[in-house]
């Protein structure tokens, strides 16, 4: 599904190397896990998979199912089903977000030679995913993210998420802001996508987000590369003895 | 010391016929952003001629000619207007009157004179379309006056050709609890300048004076304003959006000028612009004079592009580039019309946003 072969990139024009030579291959249906210390460059993965300016691929290669991810827009890779749950949500003041989500999933369709989602359909949909994420229907009808807390921010994600149904999502760091009530929450409508040939990768600083979400593999991003790998008690292992071992 | 030639451009301003030498100029401080006898040439079509405006006038209401020579608008262009706009088109709205809707149009090219008296307790609504002659100039010069508790809900939609140079002046002077809410939004013209005068004369006017501008190409807009606060408890608030691309270029003036007896004002003046190309120009002034010891009065003016991140972020789900583009800056106008009462105006005056982005 997921491919990606010895990826370098740099930010600073060029002068500041955060990735150097990083691989990793997400099949279909899996759930991979992403850790590291501050500063690994977890996010900066997160931004050159989905094509953020300022980030410069110096070598490798990405592919998502076979068709080469770094030489499309953004958009594209979006309408190609990649999703990125964002560690910092945007504010989009003036833009509701009922407005924004409908205009973001028939774009996508478009790209897809797909027929617009109805009107209707696309409210019935919306009311049943914000009930199962147990958001207040108000929420939906305010400018997207605008006077949002951290935790209402990172819900609103998972329903862009469950709404857009990607084929393969990108987390960053979304247990963040988030109580363990909410935490729940989330991980139920993560849980509700996993299978069906989508893939995850999971960015996480604390392993505690992969107590709902068990991974089938973790890996320990260091030095702009994975450093190592196991499987899901092996984010327990790094959680109790720190990534030392696995420094630079 | 050797004497030195007259200069031929001195030589040229005196043989300059008498309307092109009373335009404004740059060399006037009010005017230094727009410079309209730069702009207007000898013989430009409407220079010299009246205006014949056009009147939708709502059952009850009607429009008479006067001589008006009571009007002491002091401006430039009002002299003009005096001189050249013939006599004055009058509307009257009596005591209590709700009025319903006024609208004004085929301001095409030429001087005119407009004055509408609001009176006590009556209520109107003002709809002005300025679409203009190709390659012509127009001089508006409007006088509203109104009465205690009168209120006016007014509308401008600037839609000139790019080659059409326009001044449309306003002077509004409010007695106390007049209500003002005005809504103006300009697409510019080779030069415009549409300038509000508000003199609250009374207690407790209540102001609200919101516009966006629009420019692409060489456009050019002005929106000029000056509030003179005399009485207690007056509330303003004033929002200006603009957005320039290409070698457009955004003129904002405001002032509020708020006199000792001022006391309690609360008045707020924002400006906000976004520059979408680097050949685009924005100017701006915004001035606060206080002689009132006991007033809340702000103002705030900020130039800038899109929020990158934001952009970023609209496309990550799947909406292209331009089109966000679009959609953050239509958030970024429509917020000067959020207030409008009438929300089919406002949903028309949003639709002619999102034609102009496209």
């Amino acid at each position: 599904m997921l491919k990606i072969n010895n990826l370098s990139a740099a930010v600073d024009d060029g002068n500041k190397i955060i990735l150097s030579g990083l691989s990793l291959d997400v099949p279909a249906g899996e759930v991979h896990a992403i850790m590291g210390p501050n500063g690994a460059g977890k996010s900066t993965l997160s931004y050159v998979l989905t094509g953020r300016d300022g980030y410069e691929v110096t070598s490798g290669n990405v592919t998502l199912g076979g068709e080469d991810l770094l030489e499309m827009d953004p958009e594209e890779r979006a309408a190609k089903g990649l999703f990125l749950s964002f560690q910092y949500p945007l504010e989009i003041p003036g833009v509701p977000t009922m407005t924004f989500l409908r205009t973001a999933m028939n774009a996508q369709r478009k790209v897809r030679g797909e027929e617009e989602m109805s009107a209707v359909d696309f409210l019935k949909k919306s009311k049943a995913t914000a009930a199962a994420l147990k958001m207040k229907p108000e929420m939906l009808k305010r400018p997207l993210n605008v006077g949002f807390s951290g935790g209402e921010k990172k819900r609103m994600e998972i329903f862009q998420m469950m709404m857009l149904e990607p084929s393969f999502i990108v987390m960053d760091e979304t247990d963040s802001g988030l109580d363990v009530d909410a935490l729940r929450i989330v991980a139920d409508g993560v849980n509700a996508l996993r299978g069906e040939g989508r893939g995850m990768l999971i960015i996480t600083h604390y392993q505690r987000l992969l107590d709902y979400i068990v991974p089938d593999k973790v890996h320990v991003l260091s030095g702009g590369k994975i450093a190592a790998s196991g499987d899901a008690d092996f984010a327990k292992k790094l959680e109790k003895e720190g990534y030392d071992a696995y420094a630079a | 010391m050797p004497t030195l030639p007259k200069s031929s451009k001195k030589k040229a301003m005196t043989l300059m016929p008498l309307e092109l030498r009373s335009l404004p100029h740059r060399r006037l401080e009010a005017w230094k952003w727009t410079d309209v006898q730069g702009r207007v040439s000898d013989g430009q079509k409407g220079l010299s001629v009246s205006a014949l405006p056009h009147f939708d006038l709502p059952e009850g209401v009607s429009v008479s000619e006067v001589d008006g020579d009571d009007l002491r608008t002091d401006t430039p262009m009002a002299d003009l207007a005096r001189q050249l706009g013939g006599k004055v088109w009058q509307i009257d709205i009596a005591d209590g009157q709700v009025a319903g809707t006024v609208s004004i149009g085929n301001l095409m090219k030429g001087h005119s004179r407009i004055r509408i008296n609001i009176s006590k307790g009556a209520k109107l609504n003002l709809i002005e379309h300025y679409a203009g002659e190709a390659g012509a100039f127009s001089n508006l010069d409007l006088t509203i006056k109104m009465g205690k508790g009168a209120q006016l809900s007014r509308v401008i939609i600037h839609d000139d050709p790019a080659d059409h140079v326009r001044v449309a002046t306003t002077h509004i002077s409010a007695w106390a609890e007049a209500q003002i809410t005005q809504h103006v939004l300009s697409f510019g013209g080779a030069l415009s300048r549409l300038e509000t005068r508000l003199a609250a004369m009374g207690r407790t006017v209540n102001a609200t004076l919101n516009g966006a501008y629009l420019l692409s190409d060489k456009r050019h807009a002005d929106m000029t304003s000056y509030i003179d606060l005399t009485s207690e408890d007056c509330t303003i608030r004033q929002s200006v959006k603009g957005v320039v691309t290409d070698k457009a270029r955004g003129v904002f003036q405001g002032k509020f000028h708020v006199r000792r007896p001022a006391q309690h004002t609360d008045a707020e003046m924002r400006h906000d612009a976004l520059m979408l190309s680097d050949s685009s120009e924005i100017r701006s002034k915004p001035e606060l004079e206080i002689y009132a010891d006991d007033v809340a009065c702000a103002h705030g003016n900020t130039l800038g592009q899109l929020d990158e991140s934001a952009l970023f972020y609209m496309r990550q789900r799947g909406i292209p580039a331009a089109q966000a583009r679009a959609l953050l800056t239509e958030a970024f106008l429509a917020e000067a019309f959020d207030d409008m009462a009438d929300e089919d105006l406002q949903e028309s005056l949003l639709g002619k946003v999102r034609a102009w982005l496209g």
